[in-house]
């Protein structure tokens, strides 16, 4: 049989899509536009961030919201030593999981440490927000945590 | 031999344009909510949770169970997903009352929804294919030529499917739960609305919506609630593909052999004297004679005489769609758990405005895709 070229045709699917994101996870977005961090009541008192609707081991609804942070400590790390144009930040950074104060769990977020040399478990870090203009209610309204008191180890 | 299996607990939301105060979890929370309630039961009763919606692609949300689980109390149990196109809240019913039937769990809760609002469901149903003829037409698009088939092989007059979509707006009034209440509805409304997909007219077509349905079904020893039990005497599911060479769109053979199966199961031999209401899923008017015939109510080519003799309306011998019908409300995946839901409150005696008075025993059937997913089941007050 003679070869022939197998067709092809670019496809492209898109669909816009909006979401109504509740009382719960309004609230927690709300706050990142307002420069506020918050986490919600969960069942059996601890504080869960970010926020859930519902308490992820029980199943009951959760309570009251609870303002957290702007600081926290480093629970674990990995480092991001060449970023892609996706990554929140140009430069060099760890992806960390940030236990706030007043909090019960960890935020995944982006820590502007300088160098993995200069980021430890355990590090005290505090929140960088967006100047207020840019802010828009979502997770990229936090540009990154910075080691606190900005100065490097 | 099967263990019994009775719906023990309903539960819905309003279904309404836009739920813009509830997140999905919130919306399929409310449902299962009620159902529990209506059951007498908490979250820690149940041994399972099934949970059904139509394509992810309708809001986006891919494998949208993978986070509900919290929201449906199901950390810790099985928990599992059924897609059936516009059938699926009718084949999610069944896939829990199987979970009963074959004894594996006592307590099953069974969810399905739709948030429609969070996007365009109408085009998401017609992707365009390279290679492939573009449809670009939405659900009644590709329904609207089965319906001229319907009405050139039954010589109906055009007039039937304008009675239908008037006399399930009738009864959505009777429905607070329904999207639609239209109080003003009458042939000269239906007439006077936009020509959407020729023969349909905008309100011979269902709305958007956004919405959730639940129940808890129980095994024999396990019945609780508020009201009686609806005992599920039969249920049945059928597929084919959406095309192939001789295919009969107007009639399809997966619907007759699903209510063959399911009358077998019920010990049905006349549909239309041992059926005292149905629920069936009709998105546009002219579905309830194709289905009437499909369903063995009468023979092929009658199901139009039924319809314009009133025989299907609240008051006939044969109450459809006592609800309002998908004409009233169509949270897509919910759809069809809300034919189920309804024929389980008609026989159990909870259906208020809309009850059908000494409602005995009932059929609830679904459809989707292509009219190639057929879902069904018949219940009934007493044990089967």
């Amino acid at each position: 049989m003679p070869e022939s070229e197998a067709l092809h045709a670019s496809h492209r699917l898109e669909y816009p899509y909006s979401r109504s994101v509740g009382p719960v996870i309004g609230a927690f977005l709300t706050g990142l536009r307002e420069g506020r961090l918050l986490g919600v009541r969960g069942a059996g008192g601890s504080v869960i961030v970010p926020p859930t609707e519902y308490d992820p081991t029980t199943g009951g609804d959760t309570g009251e919201m609870v303002e957290v942070g702007p600081g926290g400590v480093v629970e674990s790390w990995a480092w991001v030593s060449h970023p892609l144009p996706k990554h929140p930040l140009p430069s060099p950074f760890a992806w960390a999981l940030i236990r706030l104060d007043g909090a019960d769990t960890a935020l995944l977020h982006a820590v502007d440490s300088g160098g993995p040399d200069q980021l430890a478990s355990g590090d005290r870090v505090t929140v960088r927000f967006r100047p207020a203009a840019e802010r828009i209610g979502a997770m990229a309204d936090i540009e990154s945590f910075v080691p606190q008191g900005g100065a490097p180890r | 031999m099967a263990e019994r299996c009775a719906v023990v607990g309903v539960g819905q939301t309003h279904h309404k344009a836009k739920r813009e105060d509830v997140s999905i979890a919130g919306l399929v929370r409310e449902a299962a909510k009620m159902a529990l309630a209506d059951a007498d039961l908490t979250w820690t009763d149940i041994d399972a949770v099934v949970i059904g919606k139509a394509p992810d692609m309708f809001e986006g949300n891919m494998m949208p169970e993978l986070y509900l689980a919290p929201a449906l109390g199901a950390v810790g149990k099985p928990m599992f997903r059924v897609h059936t196109a516009g059938s699926v809240g009718g084949s999610t019913a069944l896939v829990a009352a199987h979970l009963i039937s074959s004894g594996i769990h006592r307590r099953v809760l069974t969810v399905a929804y739709e948030k429609q609002s969070d996007s365009d469901a109408m085009w998401a149903l017609s992707v365009p294919q390279p290679f492939a003829a573009p449809l670009l037409a939405g659900a009644g698009g590709y329904f609207a030529p089965h319906i001229r088939a319907y009405m050139r092989r039954s010589g109906a007059p055009e007039y039937i499917g304008r009675m239908v979509a008037v006399k399930d707006r009738l009864n959505a009034l009777r429905n607070p739960y329904a999207h639609l209440h239209l109080a003003d509805i009458d042939m000269k409304m239906v007439e006077d609305s936009m020509m959407l997909w020729d023969p349909l007219r905008y309100l011979e077509a269902c709305p958007s919506s956004d919405g959730a349905a639940a129940m808890v079904l129980s095994s024999e020893d396990a019945v609780s609630g508020h009201y009686p039990p609806a005992w599920v005497h039969g249920t049945a599911m059928r597929s084919e593909p959406t095309m192939f060479a001789g295919r009969d769109q107007v009639n399809p053979r997966a619907g007759r052999d699903c209510s063959a199966d399911v009358y077998g199961q019920a010990g049905i031999t006349n549909p239309r004297e041992q059926i005292d209401v149905a629920e069936v899923y009709v998105p546009f008017s002219w579905y309830e004679p194709m289905w009437l015939e499909n369903l063995g109510f009468c023979d092929l080519g009658d199901g139009w005489k039924l319809t314009e003799a009133g025989a299907t309306a609240f008051d006939g011998d044969i109450p459809w769609n006592t609800s309002g019908g998908v004409l009233s409300s169509n949270p897509i995946g919910a759809s069809g758990m809300l034919r189920f839901l309804e024929v389980a409150m008609q026989v159990r005696g909870q259906a208020g405005e809309h009850q059908i008075d000494g409602a005995k025993v009932a059929l609830g059937q679904a459809y989707g895709g292509g009219s190639q997913f057929f879902s069904m089941w018949v219940v009934g007050s007493e044990k089967p």
